[in-house]
């Protein structure tokens, strides 16, 4: 069921592509279908697979494929809120990517210790994810309007600059999904140290993990405070975004450490 | 009757001059009358990149001298030195490229022509003007609207003006609420005022080197006026800037800016240069938040380059020459051989070939007594009809309205080919364009 779903996904991230230059309504709205069903069928598959492990996705794919998941449904729901097609180009690709490359991962991860069974660490990872989709997003739109600045500052008006929205637009939207990401990624913190504390051995360990994921919220902190206290918005924001989404990237990638046993702290 | 035009224009004199001899309607009331002694007919076109003097009169010197007295009383000895002159076919043909707005600082803008129409309005009011000059007028709003019709000249000014709202748009997401500030009163800048305006763009400032014209672009638009030593506080509110000044200095360089962005604190600044020299340094595009582009930038975002601009230039000469040599071929016909003179000959043309035609059919058993009473039959038939509109344009002298009558019985008779439009039934303002742009009224 999954790859009947990411082929999907592939079909909709070429006809995005192809909406980027050829401007067909015809490519968009068979995309956001494409989308769409994809979604309800990856859903399905995903929703059987997590009910058997209690509600959590396990090992590196399972976890790539729900965040390809949420950030296409997070896409799939700016798309029909704000119709912009245009951001398929970049989104579903990258989804893509990811969700092929997730296949190619032997799935199934390590059962998780049943010290670490607690009935909120399914709401702690999928929070975790669902910020990590978010920040995924941002960071597309911050590449987007970086491109559009481009276009509008070195004022060679090519094909994007036809196509993608408007730079103000942008920053918009790259201030509503980095403060969802924001408000995720703290939650995720909170609960992260509150399941660590109630066992001694796993109390804040600095690991890999912790360090990056601590950094990236720092980041994005700044940024926002920046955004709402110094008046920061447009460029320098953009840049922010993706660099902490790096960071971003270090700390979900680096929860997978096999040579670590950190089921642990998914 | 020779045309006479005198003038300066943004291409022959600065700015300076052109204020001085720049005048308005009360002025030009009276300079009209002062003038009209001197020459049969007058009119002059004042904007605020030109100052024009027309005149029809016996000799063309001595309408250029009645005009030059009026120059060096209004800008003084030295404003001479900046006049152009035209006279006979080349008043003409300036006269046809002003309005068609070949001659103008942003060629194709479509104010010039509503202008023009103003000028010779005044002049009618004052009794200034006669035939000759709204014969030529007439002329010259038809091949103005034919220009503007038949070729692309128009698009490109007012695609200037919409292309920079295009690209304030792709800055701002939509210009609602966003505060503009308009730096000099110019065609252009009054053309982007209009359409920043339409966009929803509000509040607009002007700020002007005169301040007499910023409030009246500020009136016309809807906005509020300021002094030029606002112009750094006017900076820190505005959204988007365009400028369109004359003056000679960067009025917007990165020294001047990067402290108000600071102020401002990152908000995005978009800048428009439409003047040429340039108002704006062109390295300000550096600053972070800023982006300015001038003239050259908007018509890269237009797709016609400069090229097609040319082209559409070259075809727009054509039609002028085309509608000059119309004009000049009608005029002769109706100043060489008058319209009655014609009318009377046609029909015993006419009357002479039918009486022939019919005599040959009855053949030769006419007598010579019956052969005359046929063809004094056909001349009576011609005198008859006739007698009416002779006398009537006999009584009517040189008045204006004997020259309608005189032209409609060319048209109605067909006596002449094309005639000119007349001035009475003035070509309707061109529907192609927005409203804003048909209205007029961008005199100093």
């Amino acid at each position: 069921m999954l790859s009947i779903a990411s082929h999907e996904y592939a079909i909709a991230a070429i006809l995005y592509l192809a909406f980027l230059v050829r401007q067909r309504r015809l490519f968009a709205i068979l995309g956001r279908v494409l989308i769409g069903t994809g979604l309800l069928i990856q859903a399905v598959a995903l929703g059987s697979e997590l009910a058997d492990q209690g509600g959590m996705p396990v090992g590196l794919a399972q976890g790539l494929s729900t965040v390809v998941f949420l950030l296409l449904a997070i896409f799939f729901v700016l798309d029909l809120r704000y119709r912009i097609p245009v951001m398929g180009a970049f989104i579903a690709p990258a989804a893509v990517a990811v969700l092929f490359s997730s296949l190619l991962i032997s799935g199934g991860g390590e059962p998780i210790p049943s010290a670490l069974r607690r009935p909120l660490l399914p709401v702690h990872i999928t929070i975790a994810l669902v910020g990590i989709a978010a920040i995924a997003v941002a960071a597309g739109v911050a590449l987007m309007y970086l491109l559009m600045e481009r276009q509008m500052k070195g004022k060679h008006f090519g094909l994007l600059f036809s196509r993608l929205p408007s730079l103000k637009f942008l920053d918009q939207l790259n201030k509503h999904l980095v403060l969802w990401g924001f408000v995720a990624l703290s939650v995720t913190l909170v609960t992260g140290v509150f399941f660590a504390s109630s066992s001694s051995s796993l109390f804040w360990q600095w690991s890999p993990k912790e360090i990056a994921t601590l950094v990236a919220w720092v980041i994005f902190a700044a940024l926002l405070s920046a955004r709402l206290f110094a008046g920061w918005q447009g460029r320098r924001v953009a840049v922010l975004t993706m660099a902490g989404f790096c960071v971003l990237l270090v700390s979900f990638l680096s929860a997978y450490d096999p040579n670590r046993h950190l089921g642990v702290f998914r | 009757m020779d045309l006479v035009c005198i003038g300066v224009s943004h291409k022959t004199a600065p700015l300076e001059v052109r204020e001085k001899l720049a005048l308005s309607e009360g002025e030009i009331s009276k300079v009209l009358q002062r003038v009209s002694g001197t020459v049969a007919e007058t009119m002059v076109v004042s904007t605020c990149n030109r100052v024009e003097f027309y005149a029809v009169a016996e000799s063309a010197e001595k309408a250029k001298g009645a005009l030059h007295s009026v120059v060096v009383s209004l800008g003084g000895d030295r404003s001479l030195e900046h006049l152009y002159q035209h006279h006979g076919d080349s008043a003409l043909v300036h006269l046809f490229r002003v309005t068609a707005s070949l001659d103008s600082m942003v060629v194709g803008e479509a104010q010039i022509l509503g202008q023009v129409k103003d000028a010779l309005e005044l002049a009618q009011r004052v009794g200034a003007a006669g035939p000759e000059l709204v014969r030529a007028c007439a002329a010259a709003f038809a091949s103005a609207k034919r220009v503007r019709s038949e070729t692309g000249i128009g698009r490109s000014a007012v695609s200037m003006a919409s292309a920079a709202v295009e690209l304030a748009n792709k800055v701002f997401g939509g210009l609602e609420g966003r505060p503009v500030l308009l730096v000099g009163a110019g065609e252009m800048g009054e053309l982007a005022g209009k359409y920043l305006r339409n966009a929803g763009a509000a509040p607009i400032v002007v700020i002007n080197r005169t301040r007499e014209r910023a409030e009246q672009l500020a009136s016309s638009i809807g906005g509020q006026v300021r002094d030029f030593a606002e112009l750094h506080t006017s900076t820190i509110l505005a959204d988007l800037i365009v400028c369109s000044t004359a003056s000679s200095q960067y009025i917007f360089t990165k020294e001047s800016v990067s402290p108000i962005l600071r102020i401002r604190k990152f908000r995005p600044l978009f800048m428009v240069d439409l003047a040429v020299p340039r108002d704006i340094a062109p390295d300000l595009s550096e600053l972070e938040g800023v982006y300015a582009y001038d003239v050259d930038d908007i018509q890269r975002v237009i797709a016609d380059n400069s090229a097609t601009r040319a082209v559409e230039a070259a075809k727009a000469e054509t039609i002028i020459a085309e509608e000059i040599a119309r004009f000049v071929r009608s005029r002769s016909i109706r100043d060489g051989v008058p319209v009655l003179a014609l009318l009377r000959a046609r029909a015993e043309q006419i009357a002479k070939a039918e009486a022939e035609r019919t005599l040959a059919n009855l053949g030769a058993d006419l007598s010579e007594k019956q052969r005359r009473s046929v063809q004094a039959m056909a001349t009576a038939i011609v005198n008859k009809l006739l007698h009416e509109p002779t006398s009537r344009l006999r009584e009517l002298g040189a008045d204006q309205s004997a020259n309608r009558l005189a032209d409609a019985a060319a048209e109605l008779f067909g006596l002449e080919s094309g005639s000119p439009r007349l001035p009475d039934q003035p070509a309707a303002p061109a529907t192609d364009l927005p409203a804003a742009m048909a209205s007029r009224g961008s005199k100093r």
